[in-house]
């Protein structure tokens, strides 16, 4: 047994290693130290707390029985969260299959209203402090497609390439290209209303 | 503007694009041209966006949260299909007894069939606790451990059809 309990000298890597060899308990501290950045990224995509709690718990388990392959090429939350971000498309990709008749599916390929959006002219975000901006940008994702929300989480939190995000999200790069596009198209329009609203 | 044009704006802005492309979208995005209000707009989302990832926490505790984590891994575990032996070694599972009782058939047969002076034979024999009397034939090489009850009388010749049990070693 390599880790007691909250001792931060003991390295992510040592902790790896330790449980690469079957130590539970090393493997237990990884996940206390990173089960909320997990969490997070599953709640960014999904916007649903039971279903990124239940999806970030199925990451972990992955993680344990995949471990062995874990060569330290990256950091190990870098790992885990390509783990909850591949387990989270496995996820949405179920879910369109369920809604792929309804309106919605055909908004996002076209791009619905976002299309013929003019451009936002006044600065939606000017003046306003780190953590309001956070909650309104928040509130902004939590109404878009999953598949722009996707994107733009793939692309601005988790600083991918195109290239990267076409391969995670299984389709073109013209489709990354043009989901992206609506989605911040749709995110400036959002953080414009939401700024009127504030100003009223 | 088309959507390839805004599209290559937004590649431009993004960092996707290089040389002449690049140079051709920047020359585009300067000024107060449809363009440039478009990468204005790209630009101030994209600006918005960084250091906006809300840190969230596990709405459970640690314990709990890893108590069913743990719970996840110990169930996959047992639920591992244990691997079935193979054709070969079922066989051999099967054969090996019967090899054993074959061979031991054989120095039985050997003993009966080719009755020898014992002069030049050992007969090395342990303690009245073991009771366990070892026969080797110098001539066949052969050894042959014949083991026995306390009570039981002592052998006045090797046959090993009068042994309780018998082991037989080259």
């Amino acid at each position: 047994m390599l880790a007691p309990r909250d001792q931060p000298e003991i390295s992510d890597t040592e902790l790896v290693q330790a449980a690469q060899k079957g130590d539970l308990a090393a493997f237990e501290e990884l996940v206390a130290r990173h089960r909320d950045k997990i969490f997070a990224r599953a709640y960014s995509m999904m916007r649903n707390e039971e279903e990124a709690l239940d999806l970030s718990q199925d990451a972990w388990v992955k993680g344990w029985q995949r471990l062995v392959q874990f060569q330290g090429d990256s950091s190990f939350i870098t790992w885990m969260t390509r783990i909850v971000i591949n387990l989270c498309l496995d996820q949405l990709r179920k879910h369109k299959r369920q809604r792929m008749e309804s309106i919605d599916a055909l908004d996002e390929e076209s791009g619905g209203v976002e299309r013929q959006m003019p451009v936002v002219e006044v600065n939606p975000t000017q003046g306003l402090e780190r953590g309001e901006l956070r909650q309104r940008i928040d509130a902004a994702l939590a109404k878009l497609s999953p598949e722009h929300r996707t994107a733009l989480v793939l692309h601005e939190f988790e600083e991918l390439e195109y290239k990267e995000i076409a391969k995670r999200m299984d389709c073109s790069i013209g489709t990354v290209m043009s989901r992206l596009f609506y989605a911040r198209r749709r995110m400036a329009s959002l953080l414009a209303s939401l700024k009127r609203e504030s100003l009223e | 503007m088309n959507e390839e044009l805004e599209l290559k704006l937004q590649a431009w802005v993004d960092g996707e694009l290089s040389g002449a492309e690049a140079e051709r979208m920047a020359a585009l995005a300067s000024g107060q041209s449809e363009a440039g209000q478009l990468v204005a707009e790209l630009r101030e989302v994209k600006m918005a966006m960084m250091g906006a990832d809300i840190p969230r926490s596990v709405p459970e505790s640690r314990e709990f949260f890893w108590s069913k984590i743990e719970g996840q891994i110990q169930s996959e575990t047992q639920r591992a299909p244990v691997s079935k032996p193979g054709l070969m070694a079922r066989w051999r599972r099967f054969l090996m007894p019967l090899a054993g009782l074959a061979a031991a058939s054989c120095v039985a047969l050997f003993t009966l069939t080719h009755p020898k002076p014992v002069t030049n034979d050992e007969f090395t024999s342990t303690d009245e606790a073991m009771d366990t009397t070892t026969f080797h034939d110098q001539s066949s090489g052969l050894t042959v451990v014949w083991l026995q009850d306390n009570d039981a009388a002592r052998p006045t010749s090797v046959r090993p059809e009068q042994s309780d049990d018998m082991t037989v070693t080259d």
